[in-house]
């Protein structure tokens, strides 16, 4: 294997100047203080995402706009799937599968509505992804598909048959397609984690600790989910969480589902590692669990900011500068995207700058 | 200080002027701060300035620029109303937003019509599709007719479906109309109650359907142009609606920019009960066009005092804007110099000097004569060509003539054009020397080469050195002139080092100058260097408690000036021979290049095709990658072993309030 300079200069160098050019804040600010959704998008003009804005301007489709952004994040990750090393490779299309996966999902739960809900999909299924990632996956098929058994085999060329098989019975008796995205979600993490596993020690022990982040934003999404829109039981919720999270083990989120206060746990969580989100726990919803694990939440994607710092500090030539890259960059889309779409739907400043 | 009365006249004055780079009055007397308020402007500046940027929005999606700031005209500023020109702009938003919604409604179409091409694609003729009846077909082909009258509300019901509607053949009863319909698999539901609506009856038609894919995709292809078409129109229409209101929309640019700067300026108001107080700093030169203008707008009621900057900058070195007055065949080296920093006010402005030293060192790491007159050939037509108003990229491009020119001079000196010597070289054969076939001449072997860039590195330091010295006797600061780094005695050890250095190469490395002589040399100005701690000490306000430790402290501040002194003035001066190496990479490149250019030639020994081809793109890929490197590592050479020893870049530009500048 070649050595990290030789593996990580290059791109080390370019992928730096791309993170000095992300949006500041401050533009993510004047977006939202625009007036209007034209005068929001005309502003991407002078960036990056001058062909979101060109997109925009052709169509009048804020959906359209939309998934160009998808495309764009989609081929940063693409792109840089050709300009790493060999060794590298396999993790970078590990995560870009990432994409693909949420595209199949995206795919299912228009089957699932179509199917199952007896619902008009036409105007959503126009905005898929329909580029080839990495596998030949018929979307038409999936969406169209009387039974799951049936969706399956459209995906007889891909590692995603068998899953979709196994999960089949499972959905049709929960009535909800989450068994079926839970097994998508473990089988990503379980990719990323195989791949992370063949990374050379430092590297990996970077990636763990990234990726073990992602996996606790997700349990608590999921938490988040359940207890709102499902009203689980502790232990059937917690054995629906990833495992593989670097800071919420499965004690801890039984602890934080279970009690009614979470200080102990919290700053336990929090405490020695990032002192400087402290003041985030003096401000933690108390009362209604919801609230809790909502501030958790933000507490989470702190720690991923710290992590991502440390990584832009510290030692140039490792995995880590890649992974900051597409979290910085997913972040800025994901901004731009809840923006347009407040703007969309008008809603006021003060709601959007809580979201971004 | 001028009569309460007067503002807005004085505030248009010196707006028209556009000389006054402004700072608040607490600045200049702290005392005053307790006696004065500060002027509230009627609209905040920030609210003007959103609504400029909105304007500037729509603007910029006509591709349209917002006036110059030439063409302002103080007399046209008037009353801004903020909540009307925003109502106004509001209105015009929303107008757009109709026009986006109906593109949107078109794009849906189009994604519809393609989701049925997309389907078509899948299958050889539509009688498969009929045949079939596959469960991979999601489109659903029938035949079929109903009565003509129903034709248009018919097509009118199925809108909301994607469906491909043609007229096939001739039907058997006169009213009726022969249809091939194509709709998607899934609404079938919804699909069977139009059917059953309009009386639709089933016709079996299979032969005849052989052959009509084309004709559907064709119709498609159609539908999808016509769609395509009728988006493009609105997306015009929102260049038409903008542009309608051009002028209106460029007018009211104008006024908020003046109201934006108007309320700036008097954003560094400070006020009592009838007067206002103002200050700011000009060029000395226009202070005399300044008076009269203020006396003018005044009838003479006014004050006006006046400060030399050199009083102000004694006690606040930082706060005199500097306003650097270069000739225009500079600007690419007062570029350079003002992206390291601003000189302080009362230094040097060391752009005529970064043009000689940067060119210098340029050219004797890229001399070759055809190199340069490409760059030079680039940078001129690029300087022409250009038509864009970016001031950087006009000066990058005119910094390239020149480094070009400085590569022909030392190329001609140095006997290489394009890596051959078409001509006798005017100083040495430097292509000659690294090849090892020099000859005789001034310089015959690499050292010769990397003892000039030495001598080169040691006149650029010693020139910073006098520079300093030249602004610590202009500011006064005489213990920075002695004790300094690059003062006196750093010079002194810095020269002491050179002779000995020189001395012990003279004598082949074997012999250092006499111990007595180095002590003179070197030893005394070590000694000095002690006396640095102890008045630094003395001389600080306020001073921190002598202790037992405070000799201590003298000592090591001592012992890692004198590290600081010796080890920097010596990688200061080992730099330059990156000179050299850059010099020597770029011959050892070329003679690289015609090597493989012989390897590609001919039996005969002639160059082929082949050959010309390697040179040719060899002497691109030096033009290039030289070229760049010579050009960052001159910057760099300048900005770290030039600008270190005399630049204190701690000044602030001078940046009037003036309606010529398109931002504040």
């Amino acid at each position: 294997m070649a050595g990290p300079l030789r593996t990580y200069a290059f791109i080390n160098a370019k992928l730096r100047t791309r993170i000095s050019k992300i949006l500041p804040q401050q533009f993510i600010r004047q977006l939202i203080r625009a007036r209007s959704l034209a005068e929001s998008v005309q502003m991407l003009g002078e960036t990056d995402f001058v062909s979101v804005q060109k997109v925009y301007e052709r169509t009048g489709d804020i959906k359209t706009a939309e998934l160009e952004l998808l495309r764009k994040e989609l081929s940063v990750y693409l792109e840089l799937e050709n300009l790493v090393e060999e060794d590298l490779r396999e993790f970078v299309q590990a995560l870009s599968e990432r994409f693909e996966i949420e595209n199949l999902k995206n795919a299912f739960r228009l089957w699932f509505d179509r199917r199952v809900r007896g619902r008009n999909i036409e105007d959503a299924r126009r905005y898929l992804m329909r580029r080839r990632i990495h596998y030949q996956i018929d979307l038409e098929a999936i969406i169209d598909a009387d039974t799951l058994e049936q969706a399956a085999d459209g995906l007889a060329a891909t590692p995603y048959t068998a899953l979709v098989r196994q999960q089949a019975a499972a959905v049709m008796e929960a009535a909800s397609l989450f068994p079926l995205e839970l097994a998508l979600d473990r089988y990503l993490y379980g990719r990323l984690a195989q791949a992370a596993d063949r990374l050379e020690p430092r590297d990996r022990e970077i990636a763990r600790r990234l990726i073990g982040v992602e996996i606790d934003l997700q349990n608590v999404s999921w938490l988040i989910r359940f207890k709102n829109f499902y009203s689980l039981e502790a232990e059937r919720a917690l054995g629906y969480t990833l495992p593989g999270g670097l800071n919420l083990s499965g004690e801890l989120m039984r602890q934080i589902y279970g009690a009614e206060r979470t200080e102990r746990q919290i700053s336990a969580l929090v405490g020695k590692r990032y002192p400087e989100i402290a003041p985030l726990l003096a401000s933690e919803g108390r009362g209604k669990l919801s609230a809790r694990l909502t501030m958790i939440e933000r507490i989470l994607e702190q720690i991923m900011t710290i992590e991502v710092r440390k990584i832009m500090t510290g030692y140039p030539f490792t995995i880590g500068i890649i992974l900051a890259y597409f979290i910085l960059k997913g972040s800025e889309i994901r901004k731009i995207m809840t923006v347009l779409n407040a703007k969309f739907y008008e809603w006021p400043e003060e709601r959007i700058l809580t979201l971004v | 200080m001028v009569l309460d009365h007067d503002v807005d006249a004085v505030t248009k004055e010196l707006l028209r002027l556009g000389l006054l780079h402004f700072v608040n009055i607490t600045e200049v007397d702290r005392e005053v701060s307790s006696q004065v308020e500060s002027i509230t402007p009627k609209i905040a500046e920030a609210g003007i300035t959103e609504i400029r940027r909105r304007i500037e929005g729509f603007l910029a999606m006509i591709q349209e620029k917002p006036p110059s700031g030439e063409d302002l005209k103080v007399e046209d500023l008037k009353a801004v109303d903020l909540e009307e020109t925003n109502k106004v702009l509001d209105n015009l938003a929303a107008s757009v937003q109709t026009i986006r919604d109906h593109q949107s409604a078109r794009q849906q179409e189009i994604l519809r019509l393609e989701d049925i091409w997309r389907q078509l694609q899948m299958f050889g003729n539509l009688s498969e599709l009929v045949e079939a009846r596959s469960q991979y077909s999601y489109l659903s082909v029938q035949t079929g007719s109903i009565r003509k009258g129903l034709l248009g509300s018919f097509e009118q019901a199925l809108e909301d479906l994607p469906n491909v509607t043609m007229q096939m053949g001739v039907p058997e009863e006169e009213n009726q109309t022969l249809l091939l319909l194509i709709t998607m698999k899934r609404d079938e539901g919804v699909l069977d109650r139009i059917l059953d609506k309009f009386g639709w009856t089933d016709v079996h038609l299979p032969r005849e359907l052989s052959g009509k894919k084309d004709q559907v995709q064709q119709e498609l292809e159609q539908k999808l142009k016509a769609a395509k078409e009728e988006q493009e129109q609105l997306q015009s229409q929102v260049n038409t609606l903008i542009r309608d209101r051009f002028e209106t929309l460029q007018q009211m640019w104008s006024n908020l920019r003046l109201n934006e700067l108007y309320t700036r300026v008097q954003s560094f108001f400070s006020k009592t009960a009838r007067t206002v107080i103002f200050s700011g700093w000009l060029p000395s030169d226009r202070r005399s066009e300044l008076t009269t203008a203020i006396r003018r707008v005044t009838e003479g009621h006014c004050y006006l005092e006046w400060h030399r900057g050199r009083e102000i900058s004694k006690e606040h070195p930082a706060s005199v804007p500097v306003q650097m007055h270069n000739p225009k065949f500079l600007s690419p080296f007062q570029m350079l110099v003002t992206n390291y920093s601003v000189p302080e006010y009362g230094s040097i402005d060391p752009t005529p000097l970064v043009a000689v030293a940067y060119l210098i060192m340029f050219a004797l790491m890229f001399g070759d004569a055809g190199h340069g007159a490409v760059l030079l050939l680039l940078g001129t037509l690029g300087s022409l060509l250009y038509r864009g108003g970016r001031a950087g990229v006009r000066n990058l491009l005119q910094l390239i003539a020149y480094c070009g020119a400085a590569a022909v001079i030392a190329g001609i000196l140095f006997g290489s054009y394009f890596g051959m010597q078409w001509f006798a070289p005017v100083w040495f054969d430097y292509h000659g020397v690294v090849a090892g076939h020099a000859g005789g001449g001034l310089v015959t072997d690499i050292y010769g080469i990397l003892v000039i860039t030495i001598y080169f590195g040691i006149a650029v330091i010693a020139l910073g050195l006098v520079l300093n010295w030249i602004n610590c006797i202009a500011k006064g600061r005489w213990f920075r002139l002695v004790f300094d780094k690059g003062g006196l005695i750093g010079g002194w050890i810095y020269a002491a080092g050179v002779y000995a250095a020189m001395y012990f190469v003279r004598n082949d490395y074997k012999q250092l100058p006499d111990l007595d002589l180095l002590i003179l040399l070197l030893g005394i100005p070590v000694l000095l260097l002690t006396l640095k701690p102890v008045l630094e000490y003395l001389l600080h306000k306020p001073r921190k408690p002598f202790s037992l430790l405070t000799p201590v402290d003298f000592f090591m501040e001592w012992i890692v000036e004198i590290l600081e002194i010796f080890s920097g003035y010596l990688a200061n001066t080992l730099s330059f021979m990156r000179v050299a190496g850059l010099g020597i990479a770029h011959v050892s490149l070329m003679i690289a290049f015609f090597s493989i250019a012989e390897m590609v030639s001919g039996s005969s020994g002639g160059y082929t095709v082949g050959s010309y081809l390697v040179l040719v793109a060899g002497n691109i890929l030096v033009i290039l990658l030289e070229g760049l490197s010579a050009g960052i590592q001159s910057l760099r050479l300048n900005y770290y072993e030039f600008f270190s020893k005399y630049f204190s870049g701690s000044g602030r530009a001078y940046a009037p309030v003036t309606l010529r500048k398109n931002t504040v």
